[in-house]
């Protein structure tokens, strides 16, 4: 599996830390990234000219090419990044691929340096992008590779991540990515559905002529015939994209490879994105018809009328915050008793007492005379 | 909205006016307690007759009322796959919220999307009309939640896919 940005974090913010820190510090870290890649730095006060930096990926390709380890051509181009800055040590650190020594009083000073610690950090992404170039490039649109020749037009298998398979396999001028896509959730399944066919949609555009061309189906093609069933057993499909000369050509192919790495990732991400906003969407359209039932109280009808007549000191004085609704739940009750309670004598100012209602007892005076203490005519 | 919604909705409106008309019952069966007794159904005495109102088959309504409670069941159309799911997420997001609604039933009736439940009490602190207007905005509002949902997520899956195609160009 790939990332959406080539640069890991972590090693560039070690990286960093290690390049600034006024005194040599002690640095032994070890880190996972995308449960496939791992990283390895080792800084000792000892040595401090040297940073040792490990990593290993799962680079597991099988078919017409198999590549199982980095290859010559790649560890060139690590090495250019920055001349006399990178070394390659050779043995790689027991349990990784590849171990890098970088010579930090090398790097210039100034903001040259934050440059290289940034291309340095995007190694593993340079791992993974050149494999796939290689084969792309030996894949030719010749029509007779070698490669072809020799394994019959078999498609290579290529392992990123153990979930996340993707086969290349080449057809006449043009070269087919297929991903079997796989998802845990249902609703996951179903955006991402939905997100293949406008992407076959989209694709199929005029002014997307120049993308390559994309197909979604529920079936695998006919060229996987062979291939591992649990590659082929999947929820939600096959999506293939026709890689032709012209996506391959110059620059092109470097982001023609890095998106082709990165679609797991993209996709992934839209998920993500999509059942944040869906879930945003409820929570508010939660809030306003708790809002509309709020509205349906007698209380409310009540004081309305109150606030249209006299005071309302009661209502602001046991006033709630409206955003806060489950606090404005809790305090229903003791709004509703505390609203609900009348104040037989009203004084001006005097609202406020009413809690102590209690212990303020007031007699009840009134003019009307009772029935029964009502006086008779005696005739 | 459309006429076949309106009619719809008024239907289910003048059912729950009349079928509104609830008052306190102790239970019949344990002293002191009050419990509604459209779920208990232990006395036939204090049911009425079920009302089920349909727009069409995936759209429809029931209505059970008793002398102190009211169930009213509602069942949401879900054309596709995609509005299943988001209708799924919406009423199962709601019923875990319940607490907040007061009327509504945590768990919905069998067959159906999801269930108010409004007892005497309710009737007591709440204007009726405004409860029953309440019922039908949240009818309206779940449908036109649902339709932009969709239309939302179809609209952003487009964008990225023109973003990501975008790319290789």
């Amino acid at each position: 599996m790939a990332y959406l940005e080539r640069a890991s974090p972590t090693l560039k913010e070690t990286l960093l830390k290690i390049y600034r820190a006024e005194k040599p510090i002690e640095v032994d870290q070890h880190f996972h990234e995308f449960g496939s890649i791992q990283y390895h730095i080792k800084y000792s006060v000892s040595d401090p000219d040297i940073v040792h930096v490990s990593t290993s990926t799962l680079l597991e390709t099988q078919g017409a090419v198999t590549l199982k380890e980095i290859s010559s051509h790649t560890y060139e181009v690590i090495t250019n990044i920055a001349v006399g800055v990178i070394d390659i040590v050779d043995p790689p650190r027991l349990g990784f691929q590849l171990t890098l020594a970088l010579h930090l009083d090398n790097i210039p000073r100034g903001k040259e340096a934050i440059k290289i610690i940034t291309r340095i950090s995007e190694i593993q992404a340079l791992i993974l992008s050149s494999q796939l170039k290689e084969m792309l490039r030996k894949l030719n649109f010749q029509g007779d590779s070698q490669a072809m020749n020799n394994n019959n037009n078999r498609p290579i298998r290529i392992v990123y991540h153990p979930s996340e398979p993707f086969y290349v396999f080449k057809q006449p001028e043009k070269i087919t990515a297929v991903f079997p896509m796989n998802f845990k959730d249902n609703s996951d399944v179903v955006i991402a559905t939905s997100f293949f066919q406008e992407l076959v949609e989209v694709g199929s555009q005029k002014e997307m002529g120049k993308a390559p061309q994309c197909s979604w189906s529920p079936i695998p093609p006919l060229q996987l015939r062979g291939e591992p069933v649990q590659d082929l057993t999947t929820n939600s499909g096959f999506v293939s994209f026709d890689i032709t000369s012209r996506h391959v050509e110059g620059k092109r192919l470097d982001k023609t490879v890095w998106n082709l790495l990165n679609f797991y990732a993209y996709v992934k991400y839209h998920i993500k994105c999509s059942r944040g906003y869906i879930q945003r969407r409820m929570r508010k359209r939660m809030d306003s018809l708790v809002k509309l039932l709020d509205n349906t109280s007698l209380e409310d009808e009540a004081d309305h009328q109150k606030e249209n007549g006299r005071c309302n000191y009661v209502k602001e004085f046991v006033k709630v915050p409206k955003g806060k609704l489950m606090m404005k739940q809790r305090c229903k009750e003791m709004t509703r008793r505390v609203k609900i309670s009348k104040f037989r004598i009203k004084i001006n100012g005097c609202a406020r007492f009413r809690f102590n209602q209690r212990w303020i007892f007031l007699p009840k005076f009134s003019s009307k005379p009772s029935n029964k203490s009502s006086y008779t005519k005696l005739d | 909205m459309a006429n076949s919604l309106r009619l719809y909705l008024a239907c289910i409106k003048n059912t729950l006016e009349a079928a509104m008309c609830l008052q306190n019952f102790p239970c019949q069966e344990v002293e002191r307690h009050n419990k509604p007794e459209v779920e208990l159904k232990t006395s036939p005495e204090l049911l009425l007759n079920p009302v089920l109102i349909c727009r069409n088959e995936a759209e429809k309504c029931l209505i059970e009322t008793s002398i102190n409670s009211l169930r009213i069941s509602l069942k949401v159309k879900q054309a596709d796959e995609l509005e299943n799911i988001l209708t799924k997420k919406f009423l199962r997001f709601l019923s875990m919220r319940a607490e907040a609604f007061q009327v509504l039933r945590r768990k919905p009736v069998q067959g159906y999307d999801i269930s108010f439940l409004i007892t005497n009490y309710h009737c007591e602190e709440m204007q009726k009309q405004k409860l029953i207007d309440f019922i039908i905005q949240f009818m309206e509002d779940i449908e036109k939640e649902i339709r932009d949902l969709k239309e939302s997520v179809n609209t952003r899956g487009r964008l990225v896919a023109t973003e990501f195609l975008k790319q290789f160009m």
